[in-house]
């Protein structure tokens, strides 16, 4: 397979992408494989605002259920959004280099219905017979940067003009405003 | 010396080396899609020594202030470098997969539409002594200076000063392990 260079610089063409992704105007997508994991069947599954920038280290990894969406201005430096239901992510937020942001922990916590899952999501396996796992929205809303290397897990609200530090792990609220850092992640002044 | 503005005979990127960019005799980068956003307006922004290696998932992410040194027999497998500041890397250093060497917490390439702090500190240098290492997913942050032959654990995230032959791991890292005396 030859390498199509458009496809790597943002001069592909991100009509080709499912219809169920809306990309608003002014937006930059600069690497088309940014969507190679997106299977979301909602529609719309991604909403893109205006002029946000998507750079070459983000990933879109969304369940059949799953809607990412994204406002405004925001920048996404190259975070890997792992949706099993809902990630919203409000206006002008950045987030940052290997951030990882899940809505679901995707695998049952009891050992007993692991092995089950590992047998269905074995290749060849039956993803019908996976057990169910509980997911919860994730919510940054304007205005919050999340620093490189940062976790958000599920359930969690980021709060307006928020700052998360560098490779913190945010299990729980984050109040608006407010600066966290560390594993598991604290309020600092 | 490579010469400024070519292209590496390697290259799977049909792009050519920013013309400030030295590469020295015996030394590899993997691709000029390392440049892809590279907007240093320094000359030279980048100086890579003789015999070091650099490669795939290394980017140089310069503003226009820019630059980056690597000395000898350094090896980079992987670094993120995104700085409007100085970065410096010592001869026979060696920083791992995954790094993440930024002159802030919430670095994106130059250019992205970020609005920076009013009145807040400008972008700080960040130094790598001579046979440092920096573990896989490290990630270092203005200020941050490692001095000679220190270990930086792999994850750490450092911000400031880590002693000659110290040993520093965690978030934020401390000295787990202090030099020989």
């Amino acid at each position: 397979m030859t390498l199509d260079v458009a496809d790597i610089t943002g001069r592909w063409d991100p009509a080709t992408l499912p219809a169920n992704v809306r990309v608003g105007p002014g937006c930059f997508l600069e690497r088309r494989e940014s969507f190679a994991r997106f299977r979301s069947t909602r529609d719309p599954g991604l909403v893109i605002g205006r002029d946000v920038s998507v750079y070459m280290w983000t990933a879109f990894s969304v369940d059949p259920d799953g809607l990412v969406e994204i406002g405004d201005g925001s920048v996404l430096v190259g975070p890997s959004f792992m949706c099993a239901e809902r990630i919203s992510v409000g206006r002008r937020v950045v987030l940052s280099h290997q951030v990882v942001i899940a809505d679901s922990d995707f695998h049952p916590h009891d050992p007993e219905e692991r092995r089950r899952d590992a047998e269905a999501s074995a290749p060849g396996g039956d993803v019908t017979l996976r057990p169910r796992v509980e997911s919860a929205p994730v919510v940054i809303e304007d205005d919050a940067w999340v620093g490189i290397g940062a976790i958000v897990l599920k359930g969690v609200r980021i709060g307006a003009g928020a700052r998360v530090g560098a490779g913190a792990v945010v299990a729980r609220d984050v109040p608006a405003g407010a600066s966290v850092e560390g594993n598991p992640a604290r309020v600092v002044p | 010396m490579t010469a400024a503005g070519s292209r590496l005979e390697h290259d799977w990127f049909p792009g050519e080396l920013p013309a400030s960019v030295r590469i020295g005799a015996g030394s590899w980068v993997h691709s000029a899609h390392a440049f892809q956003h590279f907007r240093s307006e320094r000359d030279p922004a980048v100086v890579i020594g003789e015999h070091s290696g650099v490669y795939v998932g290394t980017y140089f992410d310069l503003g226009p202030d820019g630059s980056v040194d690597i000395g000898d027999y350094t090896t980079v497998v992987g670094a993120i470098i995104t700085t409007d500041a100085r970065v410096s890397i010592g001869d026979h250093a060696f920083v791992a997969h995954e790094v993440v060497i930024a002159d802030g917490p919430w670095a994106a390439p130059p250019g992205a539409a970020i609005a920076r702090r009013p009145g807040g500190p400008g972008p700080r240098d960040v130094v790598i002594g001579p046979t440092a290492w920096v573990g896989a997913r490290a990630v270092l942050l203005g200020g941050a200076h490692i001095g000679e032959g220190a270990i930086v654990a792999a994850g750490a995230v450092v911000d400031s000063e880590v002693p000659p032959f110290a040993t520093v791991a965690g978030n934020p890292a401390r000295v787990v392990r202090r030099a020989a005396s």
